[in-house]
């Protein structure tokens, strides 16, 4: 079985097995969607929870993408990262099989959101939209998720991680187009939104929802996503201890 | 499958070599320019924690760089081929680590697909079966004691039959027992050809079970050899006196007062049987009174505190000829 999916699979049981982190998984996704879609007093939009779906869907995948990092830190905690790269299969595969354990925990945890938010009485996407929405989140957090696993290379311990963890997603999360569009926000804030890559991956989420294809959006995305994984490559095929 | 069956697919001759390899931390120089050659034995690096063992065995399986000189793991450069050394080698590090949510099969199991082993499924039974742990190969690792969960490390090491294996402190915090039985699996795979390159600072063991030693002390190697040559260094007996009260010294031909272990004076003697009664008189006129006695044959502990603990040579009993012979390159 290719090292990808040996990693990958590795992941998951643990993760299943761990049964909290599980279970928190598929519940806190359902909890911002109702306390931020349907709590929160808004006046710019009558259909709230139209709008800011797609908002949490990308959040939910930027702390999915978060914890890529966090596994790799407790792998090395642990000692496993070091039995891993003494192995003579190829050393990036362990960064492709934390991406793709995040990517389905982050595919996981959106599909309850888009059934919430359907259930909640958010517009059905069609076909068409669904995948598009899929392809958005799936390339960013690929983009995201190889940047933590690559970060946590270089950070040694759990509390450093975290607050590093805390300083870069807290003011992307609130600087982005996630809770209130480009009109509503105060002026100085536009500039950063509109070049923080979750707003790409937000406002992508909504043009293909108004019957556009978000070309420009999932081409930035694109080629963030693959300038990130050359560099982590290149990372993960030279770490030294 | 027996692992003696198995054909190495290419057997090397010498499966380690390093020249001047050299590893500083800052300032510190953790391993000063070693010159080692392994053959197929089980090589033991014997030190106290601090001497530089760890860092040695990193560089030699590619995960640490060294700062200056290299190695080479069946002919292949740790600087240059990184990739073909792991595909040699299997490496068991000091601290412990196997998933204790899976069962001891799945951790196995986990390392024979990453190894791309031909029949993964029945290379873990096999590597299971080697490390008398078939029986509990379905329990969760939760439920395994620290002996069973080092043995199941060696598993996961030797599933893809490795030319070398790497151990570091494999029976550091076992008991007497567990590492006995650590040590029987480990000479069990130098029977099947496989190179065991394996660090400790158990004495003990390293003269019971290693076919040759490095004495490392501070980063530098002291004395390669086999235990049994390492202590015929130490031509003489040992004598010790277990005492109370101060010692001050006496002179007796022939007996050299080496060092006291807490109230234990231990002297080296060139006849142990007539230097034991003259002791005992020199110690009871100083007015001490003698608890216990005892002469025994040198033990690597004493080689080893005299490697590292004099610097004025001449003073210890040495066969300096001898000792200058095993020091530094080989072959
Ligand atoms: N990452 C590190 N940074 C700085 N010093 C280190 C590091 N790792 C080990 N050392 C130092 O290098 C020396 C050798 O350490 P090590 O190889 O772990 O010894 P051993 O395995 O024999 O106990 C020690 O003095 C240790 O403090
Ligand atoms: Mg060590």
């Amino acid at each position: 079985m290719n090292a990808i999916l040996v990693y990958c699979r590795r992941d998951l049981i643990r993760w299943i097995r761990g049964r909290w982190g599980f279970i928190s998984a598929l519940v806190t996704p359902a909890a911002w969607l109702i306390f931020v879609g349907l709590a929160l007093p808004i006046r710019f939009t009558d259909d709230y929870i139209d709008f800011v779906t797609p908002g949490i869907l990308v959040m939910s995948t930027l702390t999915a993408s978060l914890q890529g990092g966090g596994l790799l830190i407790l792998d090395r905690m642990l000692g496993f990262f070091t039995k891993f790269l003494a192995l003579p299969a190829p050393r990036e595969s362990i960064l492709f099989g934390k991406i793709l354990v995040i990517m389905i925990r982050g595919l996981i945890q959106s599909t309850i959101i888009l059934i919430l938010a359907f259930l909640l009485g958010a517009t059905l996407y069609n076909p068409y939209q669904l995948f598009i929405t899929y392809l958005i989140l799936i390339i960013f957090g690929a983009l995201l998720s190889s940047f933590t696993t690559t970060l946590a290379i270089y950070i040694g311990d759990h509390d450093s991680y975290a607050a590093v963890n805390a300083m870069i997603s807290m003011p992307l999360f609130f600087t982005s187009t996630a809770m209130m569009p480009y009109s509503v926000m105060p002026e100085w804030m536009r500039i950063p939104a509109a070049v923080n890559p979750l707003s790409f991956a937000i406002d992508g989420i909504r043009i293909v929802q108004e019957g556009i294809f978000p070309l420009v959006q999932i081409g930035l995305l694109s080629g963030m996503c693959l300038l990130l994984m050359l560099i982590s490559v290149r990372a993960f095929r030279r770490v030294k201890l | 499958m027996d692992y003696k069956k198995r054909e190495r697919d290419r057997p090397c001759k010498t499966p380690i070599v390093t020249h001047d390899l050299t590893r500083y931390y800052g300032d510190l120089c953790a391993v000063n320019r070693l010159n080692l050659e392994v053959e197929n034995e089980i090589f033991g690096i014997l030190g106290p924690n601090g001497s530089g063992k760890t860092t040695t065995v990193m560089m030699l399986t590619t995960l640490l760089a060294p700062t200056s000189g290299t190695a080479e793991i069946c002919g292949y450069d740790i600087h240059r081929q990184p990739e073909l050394v792991r595909k040699m080698i299997s490496y068991v590090p000091q601290d412990m680590a196997v998933d204790v949510r899976l069962t001891g099969r799945e951790n196995v199991m986990m390392y024979a697909e990453l190894y791309g082993i031909t029949d993964p499924a029945q290379g873990t039974r096999s590597a299971l079966k080697t490390l008398d742990l078939a029986d509990r190969a379905d329990d969760f690792v939760k439920t395994y004691s620290g002996g069973m969960r080092r043995r199941l490390e060696l598993a996961q090491a030797l599933v893809h039959n490795p030319q070398v294996l790497f151990l570091d402190e494999p029976t550091v915090g076992l008991d007497v027992a567990a590492r006995k039985k650590i040590w029987h699996h480990i000479r069990y795979l130098r029977e099947t050809g496989m190179s065991i390159f394996v660090t400790t600072h158990y004495m003990d063991e390293a003269d019971r079970y290693c076919d040759r030693v490095a004495i490392i002390d501070k980063g530098i190697v002291k004395a390669i050899d086999t235990p049994d040559r390492l202590k015929s260094l130490i031509s003489h007996d040992i004598v010790t006196a277990t005492i109370s009260g101060i010692y001050s010294g006496f002179a007796i031909p022939g007996v050299t007062y080496a060092e006291s272990r807490g109230d234990e004076l231990v002297f080296f003697a060139q006849n142990g049987e007539k230097a034991l009664p003259q002791i005992l008189d020199a110690l009871a006129v100083q007015g001490l009174s003698i608890l216990a006695m005892s002469i025994r044959r040198p033990s690597l502990d004493d080689v080893f505190l005299h490697l590292t603990a004099s610097s004025d040579e001449d003073a210890g009993p040495f066969n300096l000829s001898t000792f200058r012979n095993i020091l530094g390159r080989r072959g």
